[in-house]
């Protein structure tokens, strides 16, 4: 292992690397860019055998993947924002074909108006096609959640696409230290891939095909299943990991002081790094909060939600986006995993940093006083109500 | 019996959905004759999307990839980046597009595979309409015709401008190889498909491929309007290797194009002015073609 | 309600004979409903359309399955589709065919009924002989045998609706009205269980479609046949050179022989063989 200081961008190509992707596709858009620069530098040195797909778009940056991974290749691409939403299309291809495509994704806003600042509008808005979502919060994880995510995309009962998401700026262009694997270590976690169900040269296959009523609910079937299966398979590879690695990332849903707590704040990305330490200071007071980091938003962990809220009076989830007529998206699907539940707590959606808008410590607190206050509405503009107070 | 002119392996299936006498199922059974079961084919949205059969069946005798309408040329890029990375021997990347997902929607990603020189062919079967959606027009659609979308009535006389250049287009990325392709010539089809295969790098074939309902004709003239189409100069068959230009069908005098159009339904409005405009601007674009391969023969471009 | 459903091939204008009966009986004061399975349409396919009337609204979205009326553009599929599928005793079938209704197989108790509606529309000029246009004339033969919508509401659709020649389509329509036969219902007269039905399709792990097109026959497609007079053939292998549906196969003596699940009826063949060799025969 060497420890490296890495910005988030770099500890995706550096994961990229180690992975030993086979064919590299993308397109540059800020702030992703550096990370297919460093990847263009690995393979222009030798240190990676890839094939180095340079393309016009992002809708052809992942077309090369979905075709290449039809093949039987490991591949990786990475976007951001407008990218990602060209990419839409294809998006429902690489699942519906099951292509195991890594794909690392700065969060960053959708124009208009232009705005390159963190901000989750662009993947929460994909989140219905069929690709694992994990969100990052530090530069270590991601670049263990890119070695994990080759893992679970590839194995024989998921075969889907996966993306791993980091915050733009607060992550892709933030340095800090970063453990990188030994090539042999990663290796022995990560085998070259097996292709199922991919073309056969030479013979009659064909992948894609159209299909009448009959069997075309059979394919989406399919594709729900090995969604499914994602909880099954996630802790066994993040066990491996684990043991090989040595480190833990804690499942699609991992906590923090929840012990006992009357109100737990959810949150997703770097957001998450910051509320911990007010959940510190807090519970320095004797007041009973606690933090759940929505580290797997894909398949969605109800179970996992459903426990940690047992004994909870009221749960806070901070969204950087929001959904036009609803609340904010990570909310929505909080409320929606809780309606099962035992005990019901009561929800406030906040939203807070959207298009790049730093959320300090301060703005965080006042999210569990609003919280614990007892008064808690159901969805509450963080940032924007507090700027509306200082200007009048 | 008669030595054969053409291979005679099949590699398009029978049982397959193209209507009866279809031009782009006679392009396709003729292409992989020739290309061989190495073959992967990438096709995006088109008639050879339904015509290849619902899953589980498959009318190709080789792996084929759908792909969405506008991104072929991407999707050979990724093949054949997959291919070599993985050390795959003796395949061949093609892609198998219509006209509309080739000069219309696919543009850009025609445009950029040719640009990265990715090892593989770009094919373009040309119907000259999106006959797959049922007679709209695209912009391979000759001036004149009828489609769904530029009908024929008071004032109106069907598509009024005039048939994207897709070779011009194509030729301005300085291809490997590139050529035109028609089914009704089957040994100057087939021996354009060997001299592709053995060059390297990007290579175009846009092929002929006549459409019996979208054209309005009878489904047993496939073939002879075909030749019609290039004895006329509506469509000469030439390649164009590392810049040089060759036309390999010449005999003499072009027929008129009124012979063609009146062989098609599509064109039953036209009158003798648009006839004449039509035989001005085919003897031009065929006077071209002469001067370019003259000049390319002497090597003075 | 009475519900029709429609079997023709594509191009045959079974689609729009659906829609014309809808606005026909919209023409009588009733409340109609048709549309068309969304399937591979492509000319010569077999194609199917629906055709609900009602007095009152209809609350019924879905595939008709058990028709009250069964109508059949074309004789041919009668050998390879199941078309009288669903249909009850007291039901009608109805197929354009130069046979008399007599001779219709039919499941027992359905009603029978033909018209030579391919030589009425041949007649007013409507389609050609490889594809003649036959809605119009079958449609006037259906308002006869059901009464579903009268001649008079029929003809004014017809004139309102048709995308072409209106008035021979008319005049084919009441052709059709007058040229119908009816027949008893049958006794017990079985459906000749002779459709080239392929067998079920297994499901192959995973996306990959990988079983042969060629278990799917599309002799149906076809309305006229190639017959080949071997006595002139000199083997020149034109026939299996330009064929578009590999249709064509070249025997160890040299001899081309058709592949008859296979050949779609395209004609080229017969077009394009030097000595004039082949001949294109009408499906019986």
């Amino acid at each position: 292992m060497t420890m490296k200081v890495l910005s988030g961008n770099y500890a995706q190509s550096y994961a990229a690397l180690l992975a030993r992707a086979q064919v590299i596709s993308a397109y540059p858009i800020t702030p992703q860019t550096s990370i297919v620069e460093k990847i263009a530098e690995f393979v222009a040195s030798g240190e990676l055998d890839a094939q180095y797909v340079k393309v016009e778009s992002e809708h052809s940056a992942l077309q090369v993947c979905v075709s290449a991974a039809a093949l039987g290749a490991r591949t990786y691409t990475a976007t951001s924002s407008q990218g990602l939403l060209l990419m839409h299309e294809l998006l429902h291809w690489a699942s519906g074909m099951r292509a195991p495509i890594v794909m690392g994704v700065v969060n960053r806003a959708v124009a208009p108006p232009w705005n390159i600042g963190a901000d989750h509008a662009d993947t929460m808005s994909q989140r219905d096609t069929g690709w694992v979502q994990f969100y990052a919060e530090s530069n270590q994880e991601v670049l263990d959640t890119v070695l994990e995510a080759y893992r679970l995309a590839e194995h024989r009962d998921v075969r889907l696409p996966v993306m791993v998401t980091e915050d733009a700026f607060y992550l892709s262009h933030t340095v800090e230290p970063v453990d990188v694997p030994d090539p042999a270590t990663v290796d022995a976690f990560l085998p070259r891939r097996e292709p199922h169900a991919v073309l056969a040269p030479g013979r009659a296959t064909r992948l894609g095909s159209f299909t009448g009523p009959d069997h075309y609910v059979d394919f989406r079937q399919d594709v729900g299943a090995a969604m499914e299966r994602v909880r099954e398979v996630l802790p066994r590879v993040e066990q491996e990991y684990l043991a090989l690695v040595g480190r833990d990332l804690g499942g699609p849903l991992p906590t923090y002081r929840t012990e006992g707590a009357d109100v737990i704040l959810v949150t997703m990305g770097t957001l998450t790094t910051t509320a911990r330490g007010v959940v510190d200071d807090l519970r320095a007071e004797g007041r009973k909060v606690g933090l759940a980091k929505l580290r797997v938003f894909r398949p969605f962990p109800d179970d996992e939600l459903r426990g940690l809220v047992r004994d909870v009076a009221r749960i806070g989830v901070v969204d950087r986006s929001f959904t036009f007529g609803r609340m904010g998206p990570a909310a929505t699907e909080v409320s929606a995993a809780l309606y099962t539940a035992a005990n019901r707590p009561e929800l406030t959606s906040f939203l807070a940093g959207i298009g790049g808008r730093d959320v300090t410590p301060h703005e965080v607190r006042r999210m569990f006083e609003t919280l614990l206050s007892g008064e808690a509405p159901a969805t509450h503009w963080e940032d924007i109500e507090e700027e509306v107070k200082a200007d009048g | 019996m008669a030595k054969l002119t053409i291979p005679a392996q099949e590699l398009m299936y029978s049982g397959h959905a193209a209507c009866p006498g279809c031009g782009p199922a006679l392009a396709m059974r003729l292409l992989l004759k020739g290309l061989g079961p190495r073959t992967i084919l990438s096709i995006p949205a088109c008639c050879w999307t339904v015509i290849a059969t619902p899953y589980p069946t498959t009318a190709l005798g080789v792996a084929v990839l759908d792909n969405p309408i506008e991104a072929t040329g991407a999707s050979v890029s990724g093949l054949r980046a997959a291919a070599d990375a993985m050390h795959l021997k003796d395949v061949e990347v093609v892609g198998f597009a219509g006209d509309g997902g080739t000069v219309d929607i696919g543009l850009q990603s025609l445009s950029g595979m040719l640009e990265r020189r990715t090892n593989a062919i770009y094919v373009m079967y040309d119907n000259e309409a999106y006959m797959n959606t049922g007679v709209q027009r695209s912009g391979a659609t000759p001036r004149g015709a009828w489609t769904t979308t530029t009908p024929v009535g008071e004032g109106v006389r069907g598509k009024p401008e005039p048939k994207k250049d897709v070779m011009a287009i194509v030729l301005a990325h300085r291809p490997a190889y590139a050529a035109t392709l028609n089914p009704s010539f089957p040994e100057d089809f087939d021996r354009k498909v060997e001299r592709a295969r053995s060059i390297e790098g990007p290579r175009f074939f846009h092929i002929f491929a006549p459409c019996p309902p979208g054209w309005k004709f009878d489904s047993a003239e496939t073939i002879a309007l075909g030749r019609l189409a290039t004895d006329s100069g509506i469509f000469p068959l030439y390649e164009v290797v590392d810049g040089r230009l060759r036309i390999t069908r010449k005999t003499g005098e072009l027929k008129p194009v009124t012979e063609y159009l009146a062989a098609q339904g599509r064109f039953r409005h036209l009158g003798a002015e648009d006839a004449a405009r039509l035989q001005s601007e085919v003897r031009a674009e065929w006077d071209r073609l002469l001067r370019r391969e003259r000049d390319d023969l002497s090597g003075s471009h | 309600m009475i519900e029709i459903r429609f079997h023709g091939r594509g191009g045959q204008g079974t689609v729009v004979a659906s829609e014309l009966l809808a606005q026909a009986a919209f023409l009588d004061g009733k409340i109609p409903q048709s549309f068309p399975f969304f399937g591979v349409e492509r000319r010569g396919a077999p194609v199917t359309a629906f055709t609900r009337i009602d007095d009152r609204p209809i609350r019924l979205r879905t595939s008709i399955t058990r028709p009250d009326v069964v109508v059949v553009l074309d004789p041919g599929l009668l050998r390879t589709t199941p078309v009288t599928e669903g249909l009850a005793p007291g039901g009608l079938l109805l197929v354009n065919t130069p046979r008399r209704a007599e001779e219709l197989a039919a499941p027992p108790g359905v009603r029978r009924a033909s018209v030579d509606a391919t030589r009425i529309a041949l007649a007013h000029g409507l389609g050609t002989a490889m594809l003649p246009i036959v809605n119009t004339a079958v449609l006037g033969a259906l308002a006869r045998a059901t009464g579903v919508v009268t001649l008079e509401a029929l003809g004014r659709a017809v004139e309102q609706f048709v995308p072409a020649r209106p008035a021979e389509n008319h005049r084919a329509a009441r052709d059709g009205y007058l040229g119908v036969r009816n027949a008893d219902p049958a006794a017990a007269a079985p459906v000749p269980a002779t459709f080239a039905v392929p067998a079920p399709l297994a499901h192959p792990e995973g996306p990959v479609a990988s079983v042969s097109s060629e278990v799917i026959h599309t002799a149906a497609w076809r309305t006229f046949t190639p017959v080949i007079h071997l006595d002139r053939c000199t083997k020149c292998n034109f026939c299996w050179k330009f064929c578009p549906d590999a249709a064509v196969e070249l025997g160890a003596d040299g001899f081309p022989r058709i592949r008859l699940e296979y050949c779609k009826g395209c004609g080229i063949c017969a077009a394009e063989c030097p000595p004039k060799t082949i001949e294109m025969v009408a499906e019986a």
